[in-house]
């Protein structure tokens, strides 16, 4: 399935979504009060970000990005400050410029893993900007709908040190059986002390009505928003892992004061919920 | 119009709670759509239920919601105030 304009290079339908989150990142850095700055982000939103920017306009979507970038940028200062954890997964990496714009301890290794195509032009366009990563950074081409550990394993990759995975904007394409065999791998290949980062969306959220126009105009472009939980812990938990930090936009540490919704209690019937979460390997 | 002052306080409670999120409108009139011009999006609207929830003395089932019932203030009037 391909789905950019740019006949020459054609990614992915999920790839093409990496631009559109470039630009969100983009649009975040030229913000006075950004909650990061990415200044590799307009680069690699193009050719097809900003176009997507207007065509997905959902309520809360442009806060919701840069808050759970942010909330992502944190978890992974918590878990390597903490000084054990020297080796970083980012899980369907995208345009993600994490290992550029990040400061990183000595010693960490950061993978991206991402499919080929994507992984490619990507590298082609920080080889163009002159890019240098800030840590030991080793790109993975990988098929993450098949057995993609072997290839992160080749790039370096040690199942018995303890790691930390960030799975940014990706559950949401996988149905939840397949979120849970994702957890379930994940832990499979965690030494003790491992971290896992993610967002999961609420299942409230994908079956609003309000919330439609949206997500047929995604599944129309090949990018179905499937997966959503409005309990989290259990099915975290169910599959390997165990929930220790989890916050809506707008609380404390996830962008308080950016996110123009209420945030409302747990259990209030209805509610759209977006969790950003970090677990630790049940093991 | 024919509704009670009972009703009007109860439309225009939700009335003000949209205003209340635009600064830059000033009155809502009945019959602007209030999805289309997204002055209540895919994420507010819950907020918007929980208003005329409060607003109405009503509980409005989730599962059952019908999109054409909150089109504007008139149809929320018709729907959850008459």
């Amino acid at each position: 399935m391909t789905a950019t304009s740019n006949g020459a290079r054609t990614m992915p339908a999920v790839s093409y979504t990496a631009q559109w989150m470039a630009a969100a990142r983009a649009l975040e850095t030229e913000r006075d009060d950004a909650l990061y700055r990415d200044p590799l982000a307009r680069d690699l939103a193009e050719p097809d970000g900003f176009r997507l920017i207007d065509r997905y306009h959902g309520g809360g979507l442009l806060p919701f990005i840069s808050i759970r970038t942010r909330y992502l940028d944190d978890a992974i200062g918590t878990v390597l400050d903490a000084g054990t954890v020297k080796q970083v997964v980012l899980l369907a990496a995208g345009m993600d410029a994490r290992a550029f714009r990040l400061d990183w301890p000595d010693g960490v290794t950061v993978y991206e893993v991402d499919h080929g195509p994507l992984i490619t032009e990507k590298r082609r366009r920080l080889d163009a900007l002159g890019a240098v990563p800030r840590a030991d950074r080793r790109e993975v081409s990988a098929d993450l709908t098949g057995e993609w550990l072997p290839d992160l394993e080749r790039a370096g990759f040690d199942r018995d040190r303890p790691t930390l995975w960030v799975v940014e904007a990706l559950t949401f394409f996988l149905t939840e059986p397949q979120v849970g065999g994702l957890l379930e791998l994940l832990a499979s290949a965690s030494a003790p002390g491992s971290t896992l980062a993610f967002d999961i969306l609420g299942r409230a959220l994908l079956r609003s009505p309000f919330s439609r126009p949206f997500l047929e105009t995604l599944a129309a472009d090949g990018t179905p928003w499937i997966f959503g939980s409005d309990d989290p812990e259990p099915f975290v938990a169910a599959h390997g892992w165990r929930v220790t930090d989890l916050r809506e936009p707008g609380e404390p540490g996830a962008g308080e004061g950016r996110w123009p919704y209420e945030v409302q209690p747990r259990g209030r019937r209805g509610a759209n919920r977006l969790w950003l979460i970090r677990a630790e390997v049940d093991r | 119009m024919t509704s009670t002052p009972v009703q009007a306080t109860g439309i225009d409670r939700v009335r003000g709670w949209i205003l209340g999120r635009h600064a830059d409108r000033t009155e809502l009139a009945d019959d602007v759509n209030i999805i289309d011009t997204r002055l209540v999006d895919s994420l507010s609207f819950v907020e918007l239920i929980y208003t005329i929830e409060e607003a109405s003395g009503t509980e409005i089932d989730f599962d059952s919601i019908d999109i054409e019932d909150f089109q504007s203030l008139d149809t929320i009037r018709k729907a959850f105030f008459a």
